[in-house]
Parts: C-alpha cells; sequence; structure tokens
C-alpha cells in the first residue's frame, strides 16, 4: 500500500477533529486543538495503521505539535 | 442520481438514512476517522426511537459505546447510553449499582469476551472435571441474568465467547475436553441452550463475527494491551453492526421483503433475448452454480418469511417462462408479487407495495444493474438498495452482511407468511368477479377467534405490537415483559383476533388493549395488520371488546387515537364507530367516547366468531 502523504494525512486528521477540510497546517500544538482526546487518540492510532505504521499512546504522549504525529506516523516529509 | 461521495466531501448519505461508510463492506478506519461528522449527520434524521441501553463491559467499552451508537443510529434508534465502570459488569447486576438500577434500561447489552472466563478447566483434567467447571461458569452468568430480568425487566442481549489468539497446545485444543478452545466452545453451546429456553435474552454470536473478521483482525493486541479493549477497531465495528441489528429486531424494524430483478440477478443471460432453455442456471458451469445458491440463499429467506417479489424489465410471458428452466430452484408460487413490464422500477416497487400492502420502507431491492439500482435509490430513499455489484457469487454475501432481515424469533405465523400473502393475491382475483363488495365478503367465510390474550399467543402479540404502524391508534409500544404482565392484570382487557377464511388462515392480525378505569374502559391500543383490512375484522374486534366490558360492567369505553406519521388511515376510526369527540390532551392525544348502547347490537356482517382455536398449517 503507497505511503500516505502530508496532505492526505492532515485532511484525514481534520476529519477526525471534527474541522473543516483543510483547517490543519502541521504545526498546530496538540494542546489547542479542541477535541484532541482519547477519541481522536484511537483514531490516530487506526490511522498510523492505515499507513503501516504502529504507533503506542506512549509515542502520541511524547508528541507535542501535530508535526510529530506525522513524524511517529511515518508520513511523508515533503508535499508533491 | 445517487451522491457522489469523494474523499473529502461532508456528504455521507447515500440512502435510505444510512450513511455509505456504515455499509457493506465496512472500512473500520474510515468509520473510526469520521465518526464526529457521521454522528451529527444521523442525528438530524426525525422520528428517531429513543432506547435506553446498558453496556456492562468485561473490557474496555468506550469504543463499543461510540460504534454502536452510529449503527444504531443508522438504524433510526437513538440511544442512551449507561455504560459500567471497567470490568464491573458481574459487579454491577450483583450488587445493585443504584446508577444502573435507576437508569431503567430497555436492553442490557453485556460485553464480555473470552477474556472474562474465571478459570479455565486445568490440563488432563477429565471431561466430568471439565463439565463441573462449565456448570460453575454456566452459574455466575445465569445469576445476572435472572437478576437483570426480574429485578431490571430488560431484553438482554449477551456475547457469546470468541477464541483467543493463540493456542498453546496447538491443534489437540479441538479434540481434548479440557483445553481453552473446548471449553469456549462448551460455553457457548450452553448459553445457546439458555436462549432457546428463556425469552427476550439474544445472543450476539461473536465466536462467528471473529470467524467473519479473522481472528488475528479480531484481537488488536496493541488495543488491548493500550486500551484494555478486547477488541480491534475492526472487530469493535463488526460487533457494532451486529448488536445494531439485533436490536433493530427488538423493535420489529427488519425488512420483510425482497424485490428481485430478474436476468443476471436470479440467472445467467437475459430471458427476452436468450430463450429460457439457455438461460445460466445450474451445476454445469462456475457462474450456473453461483447463479443456482444465490436461488437457494433467496429460496431460504423465502422459507423464513420473507416476502419475494419480482420487479422485472421484461414482458412478463417471457419472465415467467425463466422459471421453468428445469434447474430453477425458485418457482412462480415462491413470489407473493410478480411485475414486469417496460415502466421505471421506482414505479413498479411502488406498486408492489401497494398490492402487498407493506411499507417502502420494509422492502430491499438487488438488482445486479448499477443504473437501476441508482435509480430506485435516489426516487425511492426508504427502500434498502445494497450495493450488490454484478457479480453473482457475492450477492448472498451484500445481503447476509447488511442484516436486513434479522429476526429475534421465529415463529409459526413466519413460516406461513408467503402463503397468507398469495393467498391474498387469489383473494383479489377472486373478489373481482363480484359486483357487491358485501357479497364478496359473505362468501369468503371468514371465521375469527377472538379471545383474551394467552401464553401461547405472547410472543406473536408483542411482535405486531412493536411492528404494526399504518392501521394503529396510538402507536404505544409494550416490551414482551409488558405484554406478559398486562396480560396477567385484572386491570385489563385484552383481546388478539386471528383471522381465517376460504382461502387460508391469516393468523393472529389484530390486537387490543383497555385499561379499566372504574366503569370506563380507555384503549391503549388498538391496531390490526394490513394484510386484513377491508375484511371487517375492526367491527368483529369491537363486538367483542363490547361483549367483555358489559360483563365487567363497563359502561363507556374511551378510544384513544395519537396521530403519528404513518397512522392517518384510522384517524376516522372511532368516529365511524359513533364515538364522539372528546378533548385532546398534550402531545395530540385525542380522546373519544363512546356509552355502551343497551341493549348492543353486533355489528359483524361478515365474520363467524369462534371460541375453539382455528387449525392451524402446523394442526390442521
Amino acid at each position: 500500500m503507497p505511503k500516505m502523504t502530508r496532505e492526505e494525512f492532515l485532511l484525514q486528521m481534520d476529519e477526525i477533529l471534527g474541522l473543516r477540510a483543510k483547517t490543519l497546517r502541521g504545526d498546530e500544538e496538540l494542546g489547542e486543538l479542541e477535541n484532541w482526546d482519547s477519541t481522536a487518540l484511537i483514531s490516530l492510532i487506526v490511522l498510523a495503521e492505515t499507513n503501516g505504521a504502529q504507533i503506542s499512546p506512549d509515542q502520541v504522549v511524547s508528541c507535542t505539535t501535530v508535526a510529530d504525529l506525522l513524524r511517529i506516523a511515518q508520513v511523508e516529509d515533503s508535499s508533491s | 442520481m445517487a451522491s457522489e461521495t469523494n474523499t473529502s466531501s461532508q456528504t455521507n448519505t447515500s440512502q435510505a438514512g444510512v450513511p455509505k461508510a456504515l455499509r457493506f463492506p465496512i472500512a473500520a478506519a474510515e468509520i473510526f476517522r469520521k465518526r464526529q461528522s457521521l454522528k451529527k449527520e444521523l442525528l438530524e434524521q426525525t422520528n428517531l426511537l429513543p432506547s435506553r441501553i446498558a453496556i456492562l463491559g468485561g473490557s474496555t467499552t468506550v469504543e463499543v459505546k461510540g460504534m454502536l451508537e452510529l449503527f444504531l443510529l443508522a438504524q433510526g434508534i437513538r440511544p442512551t447510553f449507561y455504560e459500567s465502570g471497567y470490568n464491573r459488569y458481574s459487579e454491577d447486576v450483583l450488587f445493585e449499582n443504584p446508577d444502573l438500577w435507576n437508569f431503567k434500561p430497555d436492553i442490557v447489552f453485556i460485553h464480555t469476551t473470552w477474556h472474562n472466563v474465571s478459570q479455565f478447566p486445568d490440563l488432563l483434567q477429565t471431561e466430568a472435571e471439565v463439565e463441573d467447571r462449565v456448570r460453575h461458569e454456566m452459574g455466575r452468568f445465569e445469576s445476572l441474568w435472572e437478576k437483570i430480568h426480574t429485578k431490571l425487566g430488560a431484553v438482554i442481549i449477551q456475547n457469546n465467547f470468541d477464541l483467543p489468539h493463540v493456542r498453546p497446545l496447538g491443534n489437540l485444543e479441538a479434540s481434548q475436553s479440557f483445553t481453552r478452545v473446548n471449553f469456549l466452545l462448551r460455553m457457548n453451546t450452553e448459553f445457546a441452550k439458555y436462549a432457546r429456553n428463556h425469552s427476550r435474552f439474544l445472543i450476539n454470536d461473536i465466536l462467528y463475527l471473529s470467524a467473519q473478521v479473522g481472528l488475528d483482525a479480531w484481537h488488536g493486541r496493541t488495543y488491548w494491551y493500550n486500551f484494555h479493549m478486547a477488541l480491534s477497531p475492526a472487530g469493535t465495528v463488526s460487533l457494532a453492526q451486529n448488536v445494531a441489528a439485533i436490536a433493530k429486531s427488538i423493535y420489529g424494524r427488519s425488512k420483510k421483503c425482497l424485490v428481485l430483478d430478474l436476468d443476471n440477478t436470479l440467472w445467467g443471460g437475459v430471458v427476452g433475448d436468450d430463450g429460457a432453455q439457455n438461460l445460466v442456471l445450474g451445476r454445469d458451469n462456475p457462474v450456473g452454480e453461483a447463479f443456482l445458491d444465490f436461488q437457494r440463499y433467496v429460496k431460504d429467506l423465502q422459507r423464513r418469511g420473507i416476502i419475494l417479489a419480482v420487479c422485472s424489465k421484461n414482458d412478463i410471458e417471457n419472465a415467467k417462462e425463466g422459471f421453468s428452466h428445469p434447474d430453477s430452484l425458485l418457482k412462480l408460487e415462491d413470489f407473493s408479487a410478480f411485475v414486469a413490464n417496460w415502466n421505471p422500477k421506482p414505479d413498479n416497487i411502488r406498486q408492489i407495495a401497494a398490492e402487498l400492502n407493506i411499507g417502502l420502507d420494509s422492502m430491499v431491492f438487488v438488482d445486479d444493474n448499477p443504473a437501476e439500482r441508482a435509480l430506485v435509490a435516489a426516487q425511492l430513499p426508504e427502500v434498502a438498495v445494497p450495493e450488490v455489484g454484478s457479480t453473482v457469487s457475492r450477492f448472498a454475501e451484500v445481503l447476509d452482511h447488511e442484516k436486513y432481515f434479522e429476526v429475534d424469533k421465529l415463529v409459526q405465523d413466519d413460516l406461513n407468511r408467503s402463503a397468507y400473502y398469495n393467498s391474498n393475491a387469489e383473494r383479489s382475483a377472486y373478489q373481482a368477479g363480484f359486483q357487491d363488495y358485501g357479497e364478496f365478503l359473505a362468501s369468503l367465510e371468514m371465521s375469527a377467534e377472538i379471545a383474551a390474550f394467552s401464553p401461547v399467543y405472547l410472543e406473536r402479540i408483542t411482535q405486531l405490537i412493536n411492528k404494526t404502524n399504518q392501521f394503529n391508534l396510538t402507536t404505544t409500544r409494550y416490551t414482551g415483559a409488558e405484554v406478559e404482565a398486562i396480560s396477567k392484570s385484572p386491570g385489563y382487557i385484552t383481546l388478539y383476533g386471528r383471522l381465517a377464511d376460504r382461502f387460508g388462515d391469516n393468523g393472529l392480525v389484530s390486537v387490543l388493549i383497555g385499561r379499566v378505569v372504574q366503569e370506563t374502559l380507555e384503549l391503549d391500543l388498538w391496531l390490526m395488520s394490513c394484510r386484513v383490512l377491508n375484511r371487517e375484522m375492526e367491527l368483529a374486534m369491537f363486538d367483542a371488546l363490547v361483549e367483555q366490558s358489559q360483563v365487567r360492567g363497563i359502561r363507556k369505553i374511551v378510544g384513544v387515537y395519537i396521530p403519528s406519521k404513518k397512522n392517518s388511515m384510522v384517524a376516522g376510526h372511532y368516529a365511524g364507530f359513533g364515538f364522539t369527540r372528546g378533548s385532546v390532551s398534550s402531545g395530540n392525544r385525542e380522546l373519544w367516547h363512546y356509552d355502551i348502547a343497551q341493549p348492543y347490537s353486533a355489528r359483524t356482517r361478515f365474520i363467524r366468531r369462534t371460541t375453539e382455536a382455528l387449525p392451524t398449517a402446523a394442526n390442521s
């Protein structure tokens, strides 16, 4: 399965957090996001799984920004 | 046309109120991602049926609850939940947790899995010792179920057991009595036996679901260790969809009728072009065998009470010819309605619904042609149109996985349902020969058995109460427990009515519940199955009601009419009986008054009342 692009990941995070499409830019602080809760956490783990990345809550807890999430979910860095 | 969905669109609904993401094939990742927008959209539906559901968990239940909510909303049920503390399923019931008790659930869902077995047998224990363990474990569960039934009166949905993800004894686990696999299968057999012997107790078959999903996919090890979720997201979604189907069946909201296309749906080829003998149907080739197996699946549905109808673009003679193919398992008489012409299918499906006197929302339409499917889905949003694709070998799988026809009980009346509808067609044809409708009714030689609720009919009565929408004066729903209590209470007059005629038995078709208030009887419920409209059955019920009322010293009957979206046909019901209109209380509750005439002359003209049981298919 091809890896997800940055854009695709952010769009899916928008959905998980109940945000309008293309809201997230990737540099947001997790603490500032409404709806960033345990339910969103599970959805994120499921999302990362579809990208072939097994992430754990411990790893997520060490993240502070959306960019950190992109990294542990093994999402490509460049947008093309 | 049916709405297109693209990945970033916020439009989720395709038709029949069920968003595309929640329909087969279900992708757990998609549902988890879209859960917020799905819930928001589903809550916009009107006329949702409220239901109080207690989830008693043997593991983490928050995701189960979230997914169950979505699938229930998709079935038109709006749940309010109680959730037990972590793994407190047993304590909550045994110690009568006041939060649970005050919640007064309609349904108690016990979410246990193999993790919750208190003790597995030891290696090399004898069969007798293993049975002791089974007994002990059963005792633990039985005490919970008994308490829930007697103290809470709720319907129980109980998981049976899934199998563990590893087998220390390897394949030997299948044959030796002391193994985990064998123990869990023994427990499932005992759970099934309990379900057979107790009403309002239904098994959620996670053994089957886990097989369908695949054990490795079912058990999400990360999710277990990090969250103590017994199931992976894929498992959770599969379970939630299944429990919602069971709940739907409890509320009588399952579909009743399967409408089928013919060419390339029930056989390979186009009968009008190829001729019946050249249709691809039969064991001599792969495609023919697949069509035959689909016919067998459809026949199995019909046998258990699902009404079949044909809706085909064909000349009618050609359409019928197809069933004369020697390998055709389905026969013309299996269908209760048969429409074949060149008109648009939505019009034909409306016609079928009218002919059978059923709602569009009780129909499922199967057609291999995506254009036909899209047209029906767009014009008849209440009809369920599964995306069966065009490969026949998958049709049955899609129908099966959507769980349209889920049922919580199978009774003899179900098995006879096709026959009732078929004989209705005979009656219609017969009626066409009469100038005078009264003459027609007289010639039907109708007889009715009308009496107080009796134990043997309680299940069918409860089924009717929860499914009947059109000829239903108040649309009051009662659970099986409530029906039983009412049947035993001296504060009520209850009546059921069975109707038969020269063409056959219609079964139990009418229910009346009146509450005694000193010398007045207030009718909380009066309903009748649409299959016996215009036979004057309601006159016979009324005569019986007056008789019973007089015996009890009742002088006045108060009829109650609560208008709903579906029962406008009975708006003038009490006026027709000579009741006078009284007040309208809050919630649109119309009261109608009738002082029992002295003397009262019976109104029934064409129906003979019997006091003995009518012969049924089983005993005639």
